[in-house]
């Protein structure tokens, strides 16, 4: 009993329930939509973001945060386009995204776990010169569906069982990711680091490390789903990803990964970036302009951050004169 | 009292001729301690003394530049954290710091999780915890987050998370500063079973009667050097005093001849849900007037409530016939009402800002003309003040945060002094001030009632309200539970008010 | 601590200097003052959006939404004056959609209580949807003669655009709030302690919602320089625009924690910024390198200061003024 008390009590259930509400709208508006053509498609729209909201978990709950996604996954959906296109095959683009990706990550995160300078600020930063240089380096050209590597292109296709194949990698990212987040002892540091970071500092956690070490895995991340990236669109070029960060820490933040860190869950993050996917295509079921879509992004972020402000403001603290809820 | 064996040789920790300096400034000169097993060591000292930058090398937040410290006599790794923690050290310090977000479960075991084939083992976590809680006497549900829970059983978690480490000596930081009395029971109940049980605890405090109700030994420190040590039972409170100071301290509290003017300030029936019910009184110019009672009798909310930090639900607050708004601190000071906080650092003090600006911030539009703020306007205050309370510093321009705490507190008071109260609030004024700064302060608030201001006063510490007071309003749980005159007061009916009794008639 | 941005002012006014030096060097085109004018012209619409961003980040708050501000405004500039009214009207309505923008974020913040590093991120994208909302896909291009003019000319005679009599009244106003007025203390004092701030009687809350309504309303301003300037009135303008102020804030010495910086730090960090993308154009690198050059910057912006404070708290290097005062106790009282 006190098992399900608790999962009731859990942050993800109001995006879950959320989520529901608004399937259930958008099917009543257009039928059409709870078919399996109509969760099929939102799968699909919402892999990419749904994978790189699960690496930004890992930084978010630290009270850290990771603009630079963005730039990094448009840069290596495009390298590993240009490397196949100039004979290296899959792998060695496979290879070179990974490293991209980490080196971006460890270098981020040694600025701000070593040298201690606001993640905010550092990978704002990183945002600029990675586009900076992705874009020299694309000099205009573009990545064209010749160009795509097959395995990629087929993940990009394919379906297992009707549900697409990018979507599956989510989704093991996600169950794997749940699993270190709630039972592997260096991701419980991370929670208490975002927590109260003194604290964390005073109670013998390598600090320094384990936020470095979020960020290479942000980036390792973020690196390799530049293959999503490619197999989703087949095609890149200097502009893809642009902007992407936003969506990113808006499904989080949807998903009931606080900003202020300390809590949310890799979970959340998925359902808040099914959500707000959910969300688009409703919009569409339901006739209106897609002008629309970007302000109601906006506003449904502003009502996460609300409502999460409310639900931590429910449980606060004790008055002298007795406590009150938990 | 369990005796501590005291034979050279079976000691537990000893820290020998300790120096430490950061920059230009010796926190420690010549600092030592020595710890045997099964004994509760008090560690005093004013501030300024060196026992927080003594205890935190022995956390290993620092590393010592000379000296010895060894445990059992091995040489004791420093400068890390972690490496203290596996030595078994356990440090509580004055504000425990939980990870709100966690599970007590979690948060005793942080860092150190229980794992069984590599994956956290919650529910052996839980199991484990809720022992602990059981052999420290408290009902916690090791389930529930952190995040509100009361500052006693904080410090029951942060035992708790000491006992599972195992940890022979454990450090607390003045840990009865904001306990109630009953908290304050417990927490020495729990003390003297880890003594028994062969820990070496080491307390550190002000309250020199809990001092001597707990402890085995002691240990002075005195301007970074250890000055003396000695059996409690051997010693006195004018001699631990007098090793603090160096100097003999004859007049703590000069009371200077009261003249009680008229009404200045009345509060009728004033109510916040959840802090206080119906308080109501009046206040004289010329009256030091004491608001008594435990930690968490509602006090500072209710003198926050006058100034207007927070908002009241009812009641009415006036000064000199003048109705005063809720919630609105600018217009009570305006109509000469100030308030020096409970926290100095907090809520009292820019630390990082120059003597100059905090001393200023009060007085800013008066400073003014017309738009036009200088400079130097700002810091010619800032030096009058500083010469009238004698504050030891370099320079007007330095952070607040390089002064002693009594020399900050007399910051904080100069600003409120420049404003030119008629009613001029204190809240816990002297807490956590070196013995010599406390009479210079005792001795300014008498001074200024003495020429009419409207004085005040909460404060925890009995023979500071005894001392000083004109009146005593007792306050217990948010209820005005008696009014004492100062030729009626005496501790034991001040307690029994403050405790929820009746005193005969 | 105002010792040191003092210094650090000194050091963006160094850069400056070096870097017109160096952009002299770097091309013959561009020490004179048509290009001068051209880069006053440029950086303008930052420079006034930064004047407010100092404001706000001094005081310990951030506003990401700033550029989908401007181009909301000038959205409903365009979305106005094509409605049929008058075009002072319209800028007047810019104007004020600037100040609702702002009033908006403050309410979220100082009545909600919400991060306002989350929900700018929020309105950022809520305000540019309504950009798009309001005009659609057609951009407003047939704007009076007059005010273009104003937008894009010179006083006559001389190479100053109109724009920047703008900017200098603006900045000299905002300089002379921030460091000589109570108002400028109380930014500083709700950035170094908010909570300290309340209880010396500042008005906190009030406070940080006007400054949210001014970075709303120069933000406005901008937009309406910024449709004068271009012409016209699109629904997509001035995208990433917030990165460049706050990094132009952030490299002029304003410190993202909040209580430190100076405004002449923060004109001489937009100026540089500038000066560097002049040169680097017409040395003929592409666009790009800006990119690359403000991304620097504002890695340096904050590495610098650690690097210092690092060598300031050296173990030794004392500086003679501690030594005679009372024991410094670190960390308790």
């Amino acid at each position: 009993m006190k098992a399900l008390k608790n999962l009731v009590k859990a942050r993800e259930v109001p995006v879950f329930v959320a989520l529901v509400l608004v399937v259930t709208v958008a099917g009543i508006a257009n039928p059409s939509f709870i078919s399996a053509i109509g969760a099929r498609d939102i799968l699909l729209g919402v892999a990419i973001v749904a994978i790189l909201a699960v690496g930004q978990t890992f930084v978010i709950v630290m009270r850290h945060i990771d603009l630079s996604v963005g730039s990094l996954i448009g840069f290596t959906s495009f390298l590993i386009g240009d490397l196949y296109s100039q004979g290296y095959g899959l792998w060695a683009g496979l290879a070179a995204a990974l490293s991209v990706g980490v080196l971006v990550g460890a270098i981020n995160g040694f600025l701000v776990a070593y040298l201690r300078l606001p993640s905010l600020v550092v990978t704002l930063g990183a945002l600029y010169v990675v586009r900076g240089i992705f874009n020299d380096y694309a000099f205009g050209r573009t990545i064209t569906a010749a160009m795509v590597p097959p395995e990629v292109a087929w993940i990009g296709l394919n379906r297992i069982a009707g549900i697409p194949v990018l979507f599956l990698i989510g989704l093991v990212l996600v169950i794997v990711s749940g699993v270190i987040m709630r039972r592997v002892r260096a991701a419980r540091d991370l929670y208490a680091i975002g927590s109260n970071p003194a604290a964390a500092e005073l109670a013998g956690i390598p600090v320094a490390r384990r936020i470095f070490s979020a960020f290479v895995i942000n980036g390792a991340i973020t690196g390799l789903a530049g293959a999503v990236m490619l197999g989703r669109f087949n095609a890149a070029n200097a502009n893809s990803g642009l902007s992407l960060e936003l969506i990113v820490i808006a499904a989080c933040v949807v998903g009931g990964v606080t900003i202020a860190g300390g809590s949310g869950s890799v979970w959340g993050a998925f359902l808040g970036a099914i959500l707000l996917q959910a969300i688009t295509r409703t919009i569409g079921a339901l006739g209106i302009p897609q002008f629309w879509q970007q302000a109601f992004n906006g506003g449904l972020i502003i009502l996460a951050i609300a409502f999460d402000k409310y639900l931590s403001g429910r449980t606060k603290a004790t008055t002298i004169m007795g406590s009150k809820d938990e | 009292m369990a005796r501590s064996s005291s034979s050279a040789g079976n000691s537990v920790l000893e820290m020998t001729h300790v120096a430490k300096a950061f920059g230009g400034v010796h926190a420690l000169v010549d600092a030592g301690l020595i710890l045997y097993p099964g004994e509760v060591h008090a560690l005093l000292g004013e501030n300024g003394a060196g026992k927080s930058t003594l205890l935190k090398t022995l956390a290993g937040v620092h590393r010592a530049d000379a000296g010895v410290i060894t445990l059992r006599g091995q040489d004791f790794l420093q400068g890390s954290t972690r490496d203290s923690i596996d030595q078994g050290i356990a440090v509580i310090y004055q504000e425990p710091s939980l990870f709100p977000d966690l599970s007590l479960a979690e948060n005793v075991f942080v860092g150190r999780q229980i794992v069984s084939n590599g994956l956290v083992n919650w529910a052996a976590m839980e199991k484990a915890s809720q022992g602990l809680f059981e052999r420290l006497g408290v009902s916690l549900d090791p389930h529930a987050k952190a995040r509100g829970i009361s500052i006693a059983d904080q410090q029951i978690v942060e035992i708790a998370k000491a006992l599972s480490t195992d940890a022979k000596i454990i450090v607390m930081d003045e840990p009865t500063a904001a306990l109630s009395s009953q908290e304050v029971d417990r927490l020495f109940t729990v003390v003297r079973n880890l003594r028994d049980q062969g820990s070496a605890v080491v307390f550190v405090s002000h309250r020199l009667d809990e001092v001597f109700a707990l402890c085995d030994r002691m240990t002075v420190m005195r301007d970074g050097s250890t000055v003396g040590t000695s059996l409690i039972s051997e010693t006195s409170d004018s001699e631990v005093v007098r090793m603090m100071v160096g100097r003999e301290v004859s007049e703590l509290f000069p009371k200077l001849e009261p003249h009680i003017g008229d009404v200045v300030l009345q509060v009728k029936g004033m109510s916040l849900e959840g802090q206080f019910s119906d308080i109501s009184f009046d206040v004289h110019a010329g009256e030091i007037f004491a608001l008594a009672g435990l930690v968490g009798s509602g006090r500072s909310e209710v003198i926050r409530a006058i100034f207007g930090i927070d908002r009241y639900d009812e009641g009415v607050v006036t000064i000199n016939g003048t109705k005063l708004p809720p919630g609105k601190p600018a217009v009570s000071m305006d109509n000469g009402i100030a308030l020096v906080p409970e926290d100095r650092r907090q809520q009292g003090l820019f630390m990082a800002s120059s003597i100059a600006r905090n001393v200023a911030v009060t007085m800013l539009k008066k400073l003014s003309s017309w738009l036009l703020l200088r400079r130097k306007n700002e810091e010619s205050t800032a030096a009058q003040w500083a010469t009238t309370l004698q504050l030891k510093f370099a320079a007007i321009g330095d952070p607040v945060e390089r002064l002693s705490g009594g020399n900050q507190q007399k910051v904080v008071l100069s600003k409120w002094l420049a404003t030119e109260p008629k009613v001029l609030i204190v809240d816990e004024p002297t807490r956590g001030i070196d013995v010599g700064t406390k009479a210079e302060v005792h001795k300014l608030l008498s001074q200024k009632a003495q020429q009419g201001m409207a004085v005040i006063m909460v404060s925890s510490e009995l023979p500071e309200v005894m001392g000083m007071a004109d009146r005593i309003f007792v306050m217990r749980e948010g209820e005005h539970r008696g009014t004492l005159t100062r030729a009626e007061a005496s501790p034991e009916k001040i307690i029994t008010l403050a405790t929820g009794g009746v005193i005969a008639a | 601590m105002s010792r040191f941005s003092f210094s650090w002012d000194k050091g963006v006014g160094l850069f400056l200097i070096i870097a017109v030096v160096l952009g002299s060097m770097l091309s013959d085109n561009f020490a004179n003052t048509s290009n001068l004018s051209f880069v006053l012209r440029d950086v303008t619409e930052f420079a006034i959006i930064a004047l407010a961003m100092t404001f706000l980040i001094i005081s310990g708050e951030i506003d990401l939404s700033v550029a989908s501000t401007l181009n909301l405004s000038s959205a409903s500039l365009g979305f106005l004056y094509r409605a049929g009214l008058p075009f002072e009207a319209a800028i007047i309505g810019g104007l004020l959609v600037g100040l609702a923008c702002g009033l908006f974020n403050g309410y979220l913040v100082t009545r909600l209580g919400l991060p306002s590093l989350a929900v700018t991120i929020g309105t950022l994208a809520l305000y540019r949807g309504l950009s798009f909302a309001l005009l659609g896909n057609e951009p407003v291009n047939q704007l009076p003669e007059f005010w273009i003019s104003l937008g894009y000319g010179r006083i006559p005679g001389t190479f100053i655009p109109w724009s920047t009599i703008l900017l200098v009244v603006l900045a000299a106003i905002a300089w002379f709030i921030l460091h000589n007025t109570r108002y400028g203390r109380w930014t500083f004092a709700i950035g170094v302690n908010a909570e300290a701030a309340k209880f010396s009687g500042i008005p906190v809350q009030r406070t940080k919602l006007a400054l949210f309504a001014m970075t709303g309303l120069m933000s406005g301003v901008a937009g309406v320089v910024y449709t004068l300037r271009f012409a016209s009135a699109s629904p997509d303008g001035a995208v990433g625009y917030e990165l460049s102020i706050i990094a132009a804030v952030l490299f002029g010495g304003v410190s993202i924690a909040g209580g430190v910086g100076t405004l002449w730090g923060v004109l001489a960090a937009v100026l540089s910024l500038g000066v560097i993308r002049s040169a680097l154009q017409l040395a003929g690198f592409t666009a790009n390198s800006l990119l690359i050059v403000s991304g620097g910057l504002l890695l340096i912006s904050v590495i610098a200061p650690k690097i210092t404070e690092g060598l300031r708290n050296r173990p030794g290097a004392g500086s003679k003024k501690n030594t005679k005062k009372t024991i410094r106790e670190v960390g308790n009282e």
